[in-house]
């Protein structure tokens, strides 16, 4: 008996299965499992209150519009119709996408790559590495936003001084060319770390054995990582990229600071958040931000359904 | 099954409670270094682990950019902020003067200390908050089947896909009407809710709870309650304190919905002043809040820097995997 505690469930003896079916199936099991929805409910009322109802509010209210003149009136679909024919709110989402594109593309192949090696141990000094890299996860938005403006600001920016010194002439990290460059780079460095931490904790999973078995086959370096392990984290890795989509699909802050620095370049519209942000808080027009945000969140669900259902076809997902 | 239970109880802390915090971090090292297969097996070609420590330098210098600095920034006069070159020191050092600043309301803006503490008391409320009900829940959908357990679970993983702006606006004009805005509450409330919480916590329990042992406890007729505190509590640890860490970080990250809730300058968390402080900066001029804001900066990442050492070892950033194979 004594082993039974730290095996895993799975490898159960029939015996004990049958027993447990037993204990499923009389009253005092049913009353027990009745009793373990206790530990569920406070969360699920704050979810219920913080959650389901303003949603259900937002796309309630996304019915309505509200005029100065005529009071709040229910207009049915009308701010979805001005919404989804709107070019500047589609502008943003391209913006977004193309962002996220590239942005989640170069960071978990930063992290991958890192968290391999230092899995592997062919590092020095992993441990003080891992640690280094995870700090920008502690460094709220705002804060990254406004350090990276400093070093970048066009006038002053030590990065800016850096390469113009560098040979390259009157760099601008704010111009409207370079502005979303800049913002995947401070993207990239905030969250590469906690990224490759967590692919780094999957690398760790996998079983000795396999990496021994293709060390005496020969295999090089490369090959291990890319054929043996990287198949074997492909959950932790498809994982990663749902959560960052999710994350890149609200880009709202770094924008939001940086027109602190450059005025002109990030226009009203330049994320669906911010364009969010500006027709709830400017212009108070908050019905149609509320049909704004409703579209956005089926546009993730959408990316993220499409998503599962190829992976799924390929059959990598269950 | 009672013997195991006492039996473990009673071998196997004990001589780990009298391990130094030196020794047990020795034990951690080797026990890594075991558990890696020595380089030289690899069959690397010369100074193949040179240039990937080059490589892994490299990417840290660039990390710690903006923090280095943020570091010899704060210690500078707003002329030099902007004409002195950035990686340096110039002088006057300025660091106390601007340090006390951080004490005052400048420009009738608000007080960086009075932000300092909201932030705090939004954290340790909102994230503790969040943490117990994320620990509660993730143990109640991992360790019970009860009628539409499955589809709430799923529900809440969907939600994980609202954007935040989706629940925001609309929470702000239901304060209005509930009068929650500009009060604590109307930030701490929201906070509670941690889907990505319960789903870790959930993940945990699966893999470091195994059912016997519950079962075990309850054929001792231990009640439920008690067999949570006293028997899962214990082995869930690094669990709760990931749980913990990720939320108190994503209180204090938080800046959309403070900003909305908020008018009056004192209830501000951090973010929402810095952010204020930015704007303003740029719009009136020089009111010296350079210094400030590079100050303020820097102030804001120490403790989360502080409290990710001091919890670093019980970090499982695994947690998010478990159960995709579930």
């Amino acid at each position: 008996m004594s082993d039974t505690a730290v095996r895993a469930p799975r490898q159960r003896p029939p015996r004990q299965a049958a027993a447990r079916a037993h204990l499923r199936h009389s009253g005092w099991a049913r009353r027990r499992d009745r009793r373990g929805a206790g530990f569920v409910v406070p969360f699920l009322a704050a979810f219920v209150l913080f959650l389901i109802v303003p949603l259900g509010y937002a796309i309630y209210s996304s019915g309505y519009t509200t005029r100065i003149i005529g009071g709040t009136t229910f207009t049915g679909l009308s701010n979805y119709t001005q919404t989804l024919t709107s070019g500047l709110f589609w502008n943003g989402v391209i913006r977004v996408v193309i962002f996220g594109a590239i942005q989640i593309t170069i960071m978990l192949a930063i992290a991958f790559f890192f968290a391999s090696i230092f899995d592997l141990g062919v590092v020095k000094l992993g441990r003080t590495f891992r640690a280094i890299f995870f700090i920008p996860f502690g460094v709220p938005i705002v804060v990254a936003a406004l350090m990276w403006g400093f070093l970048l600001e066009p006038q002053y920016g030590p990065m800016t001084r850096l390469a113009n010194a560098a040979g390259f002439s009157n760099v601008n990290f704010f111009s409207p060319g370079l502005m979303l460059p800049t913002i995947i780079l401070i993207v990239i460095w905030e969250w590469t770390g906690y990224n490759m931490v967590i692919l780094y904790t999957a690398l760790k999973s996998v079983p000795r054995d396999l990496i021994e078995a293709a060390i005496l086959d020969g295999a090089p370096l490369w090959k291990i990582i890319l054929k043996v392990k990287l198949p074997m984290v492909r959950p932790a890795v498809v994982m990663l990229v749902f959560l960052n989509v999710i994350g890149a699909s609200q880009l709202f802050v770094e924008p939001l600071i940086l027109n602190n620095y450059q005025s002109g370049v990030i226009t009203n519209y330049y994320t669906p958040t911010y364009f969010i942000f500006r027709t709830a808080i400017d212009n108070g027009q908050y019905n149609l931000a509320a049909a704004m945000a409703v579209i956005l969140g089926l546009v993730v669900v959408l990316i993220s359904v499409a998503a599962l259902i190829f992976r799924r076809r390929r059959g990598e997902f269950r | 099954m009672t013997t195991t239970l006492v039996r473990k109880q009673q071998t196997s802390p004990l001589p780990e409670r009298q391990e130094t915090r030196r020794e047990r971090r020795r034990r951690e090292r080797l026990e890594e270094q075991a558990a890696m297969i020595p380089v030289k097996l690899y069959g690397l070609r010369r100074g193949t682990v040179t240039l990937l420590t080059v490589l892994a330098g490299l990417f840290a210098v660039f990390t710690l950019i903006p923090i280095a600095w943020i570091v010899i920034n704060s210690t500078k006069t707003q002329a030099n902020i902007f004409q002195s070159f950035g990686f340096w020191f110039a002088r006057p050092f300025v660091f106390f003067h601007t340090f006390s600043m951080l004490f005052q309301n400048v420009d009738g803006d608000g007080t960086y200390i009075q932000w300092f503490g909201n932030t705090v008391l939004y954290a340790v409320l909102g994230g503790g908050g969040a943490t117990v009900l994320s620990v509660l829940a993730g143990y109640g959908f991992a360790r019970y089947r009860f009628r539409g357990s499955n589809a709430l679970f799923y529900l809440v993983m969907a939600a994980l896909m609202v954007p935040i702006t989706a629940i925001t606006l609309p929470l702000y004009l239901v304060y209005a009407k509930v009068h929650l805005i500009n009060s604590i509450w109307g930030m701490i409330l929201p906070s509670l809710v941690s889907p990505v919480g319960m789903y870790l916590m959930r993940t945990y329990v699966l893999v470091s709870v195994p059912r016997e042992l519950i079962d075990a406890a309850r054929l001792d007729g231990a009640g439920e309650v008690r067999i949570f505190l006293r028997v899962v509590l214990p082995l869930i640890v690094p669990g709760v304190m990931t749980v913990l860490l990720i939320s108190i970080v994503a209180v204090w990250n938080n800046y959309f919905l403070p900003l909305i809730i908020f008018t009056q300058n004192h209830l501000f968390p951090l973010t929402v002043g810095m952010g204020l402080w930015s704007t303003h900066a740029t719009t009136s001029g020089d009111n010296n809040l350079y210094p400030l804001i590079v100050m303020g900066g820097l102030v804001t990442i120490i403790p989360l820097i502080a409290l990710f050492l001091v919890l670093q070892r019980y970090w499982r950033g695994g947690l998010l995997l478990g159960s995709m194979a579930d």
